[in-house]
């Protein structure tokens, strides 16, 4: 079967990306293996419509879109789908769990924090620029949104984590540099 | 180019979204204008700390392991849906990945239990273990802003730098060439010693090494801890510990090349 063969060249070296990315948007580690494996199964399905060169950027498409439906079943409340006025809250408050936030190391666990807690649509376009380092391009076809709004939706991001009341120190950073 | 056009633009540019002639027109708006300049630097101490402290999370070899071997059985097998019944679904969910979970599933539980335990004792070893420590190390540099404690990438700096702190001489080197410049360096207490600290970056991630004379230290394989990769290498009588957020293939590939070019000279 070639199929198998593709998948494990293709998909399988970007199997972390997918888990990264599913991991920042389940924030659970349960539940991104569940996410990963849905999209896996996708993934081996659909792998020969695959062109060469984009299989990671495909990939984290499925794990995305795996994510949604997985969400949809499990916590509909988090399924925003658009950005404009509904979310105003710096904050997705489902993430702050006060025992756990107490438990942890409030110090070196704060940026990681405040990134957990930013609403779906900011977090996963953050992740996916500053973490999987993709480009506004790849963003826009993996999250299916137009470029411009990848800018929009990453300033968003980047400005309420500046201003996260889980993260005092950036300017302090900052103003500091690299010495 | 003025403020109002340079606002919208500053981010991009920082994300290297820019052509080359914007970018120049950017350039020099920038160097004239220090709010649009700080609003620049925003997003590029943002996207350090980011990278520094966020944690990269792989794939658990467990859930690689599981992908790899259901693949193997399901290619051959003609049709995964004329196989036996597997045993009954957990949950509605379970029942969709079919061929997936097929006995893997058995496993699963075992494995995450297994995951758990290895992890406790990774937490319960932390003071004897020199990787928890050097990842521990790294982190609060990072956290501290104090990285870097001699800035240069100058071999020739920071050699008689670090060899006047300390009772032996690290072999320093840069890798520009090789995509790793050489940053900078620092003083480090590890294993109760102190120890040579290398700053490398490699492309936006920074990568720690830290070079002690080898006293037969016990390997330590290459492994993740809080998101933070470690690998590490003897040879020519030196021991390289290498902490970063980089992919393990290329950290591995690093300390490889470390040890090289240390025997080459």
């Amino acid at each position: 079967m070639p199929q198998h063969g593709r998948f494990e060249g293709l998909v399988m070296p970007h199997l972390d990306a997918g888990y990264n990315l599913a991991r920042w948007l389940t924030r659970n580690v349960n539940d991104a293996e569940d996410v990963v494996q849905e999209a896996s199964l996708r993934a081996l399905k659909y792998v020969e419509s695959l062109r060469d060169g984009d299989a990671r950027a495909w990939f984290l498409t499925i794990v995305r879109h795996a994510f949604y439906d997985w969400c949809k079943r499990n916590r509909p409340t988090e399924v925003v789908h658009d950005d404009g006025a509904a979310i105003d809250a710096a904050v997705d408050e489902s993430a702050l769990d006060p025992e756990r936030v107490a438990v942890r190391n409030a110090e070196s666990r704060a940026l990681g924090e405040a990134v957990a807690a930013l609403p779906l649509v900011f977090r996963e376009v953050l992740i996916l620029r500053e973490l999987e380092e993709l480009s506004y391009k790849e963003i826009a076809r993996v999250v299916d949104i137009p470029v411009g709004t990848v800018m929009s939706r990453l300033a968003r991001a980047r400005g309420l984590l500046q201003r996260s009341p889980l993260l005092h120190a950036i300017r302090a950073h900052a103003s500091g540099g690299e010495r | 180019m003025n403020c109002n056009e340079a606002v919208k633009l500053v981010a991009a540019y920082a994300d290297g979204e820019i052509d080359s002639a914007r970018g120049r027109s950017i350039e020099e708006h920038l160097r004239s204008c220090a709010a649009c300049e700080a609003k620049h630097q925003d997003v590029l101490a943002l996207r350090a700390r980011i990278r520094a402290e966020v944690p990269y999370y792989p794939a658990p070899p467990a859930l690689n392991e599981r992908l790899r071997a259901a693949v193997a059985r399901d290619a051959s097998e003609p049709d995964g849906s004329e196989r036996p019944a597997a045993p009954a679904p957990r949950s509605p969910d379970r029942s969709r990945f079919g061929w997936l979970m097929g006995g893997a599933l058995a496993g699963c539980a075992a494995t995450l239990l297994a995951f758990f335990l290895s992890t406790a004792v990774i937490d319960w070893r932390a003071n004897e273990d020199i990787a928890v420590q050097a990842v521990g190390t790294h982190v609060r540099a990072t956290l501290d802003n104090r990285l870097i404690e001699v800035a240069s990438s100058e071999q020739h700096t920071v050699k008689p730098w670090l060899s006047a702190r300390l009772d032996y001489s690290p072999p320093v080197r840069d890798f520009a060439s090789d995509g790793f410049p050489l940053v900078g360096a620092r003083l480090e207490t590890l294993d109760k010693q102190r120890v040579a600290t290398l700053v490398y970056r490699y492309r936006q991630h920074t990568i720690d090494v830290y070079v002690r004379p080898d006293s037969a230290h016990a390997p330590t394989a290459p492994r993740t801890l809080r998101g933070f990769n470690v690998a590490h290498a003897t040879g020519s009588g030196m021991d390289w510990l290498a902490v970063s957020d980089v992919s393990p293939d290329v950290l591995t590939g690093f300390v490889q090349l470390l040890v090289q070019q240390s025997a080459a000279k």
